[in-house]
């Protein structure tokens, strides 16, 4: 569980990002998250109350999307979700990939004023 | 009523802390102090590894070392005793050290003619390798005992370094611990890696591991 850490480098992220944009006051705020990223949403969601305890995200709802993990098969150039193929390209069976998106942990946008 | 609106962002997390940890990188390369980032599990010879270290280099560079811990200062007593520089970084629970407390460390140690500083990372090998610390380098330590599918369990950690330690090398016939093919694998992960394998207990390797410091350090302070 080191989600704590980066969702605090998060909260941090937005707070500059609303003293630099002059916006007082944040409602809710989306994250995307790769599947294939080592950030677990579950997890982020379970530690994201203590990490804007104290901050200016106190109060803000959290919204979680995930992004597909793509992967492009090296062999015969076929694209296929890696989790639901468990890393084998279903066109061929190889196992020689090149990941196309999934390791993403990204700020999203906030709803703010 | 006040209007709230979506308003985009599309930040990387972790862009705030990258750009940050490259001015920590300008502020050393000006200050001609080469600072190494040494990341491992906990246990695989950290301390016993710096010790060593210094011991091969005090007499030829001005050595200083910045120890990160959760809580406690018990490596930082031993290294202080090795009479170098030292100072304890507590993280407060935090399991990485991110640009910021790189940068106070640093301050608190005080770089003024330190030509190798050596931020001994908290033992952990998934956050350590997702944070920029403003490191010029970044090494990592695998001990035997580990095992030699380590880098196919922390891929992202191996991929990231620029040299790896293996140590524990006397014990190796102890552990069913293929050295050849634990190099393969991260030679796969990351081809343009430097691997080392080191003995801390009786010292064998460190000669070679000396010398890549020498070289990276005098890398670092040419203009």
């Amino acid at each position: 569980m080191h989600e704590l850490g980066v969702v605090i480098e998060v909260v941090k992220t937005v707070e500059n990002f609303a003293r630099e944009n002059n916006i007082k006051e944040i409602q809710s705020l989306v994250l995307q998250i790769g599947e294939l990223s080592s950030m677990i949403p579950e997890y982020v969601e379970a530690c994201y109350p203590a990490a804007v305890d104290g901050t200016m995200l106190e109060d803000t709802k959290l919204e979680i999307e995930v992004l597909p993990g793509n992967a492009l098969c090296k062999e015969c150039n076929t694209t296929f979700n890696v989790l639901k193929n468990e890393g084998v390209c279903p066109n061929c069976k190889a196992k020689n990939l090149e990941l196309l998106s999934g390791q993403e942990f990204l700020i999203k946008e906030i709803v703010a004023n | 009523m006040d209007k709230f609106r979506v308003i985009e962002i599309k930040e990387s997390v972790f862009d705030d802390n990258n750009r940050r940890a490259d001015l920590v990188r300008q502020e050393l390369k000006k200050d001609k102090t080469f600072l190494l980032n040494l990341m491992s599990s906990p246990g695989s010879g950290k301390t016993t590894t710096l010790l060593r270290t210094i011991e091969a280099l005090k007499d030829e560079m001005q050595i200083g070392i910045m120890e990160a811990d959760i809580d406690s200062d018990v490596d930082a007593r031993t290294i202080s005793n090795a009479g170098v520089k030292v100072i304890q970084l507590h993280t407060g629970g935090m399991c990485h050290l991110d640009a910021d407390m790189t940068k106070q460390g640093l301050e608190g140690l005080g770089t003024e003619g330190l030509d190798f500083v050596v931020l001994e990372n908290v033992g952990n090998l998934v956050c350590p390798a997702e944070f920029d610390t403003g490191s010029s380098k970044n090494a990592m330590i695998l001990s035997v005992p580990e095992g030699d599918d380590k880098p196919l369990k922390y891929p992202l950690m191996f991929s990231i370094v620029d040299v790896l330690l293996i140590n524990k090398i006397d014990a190796m016939e102890f552990f069913d611990f293929d050295l050849e093919l634990c190099k393969e694998r991260v030679k796969k992960l990351n081809p343009n890696i430097k691997v080392i394998p080191i003995s801390a207990k009786n010292g064998e390797g460190i000669e070679e591991w000396a010398d890549w410091i020498r070289d990276e350090v005098k890398e670092w302070q040419k203009d």
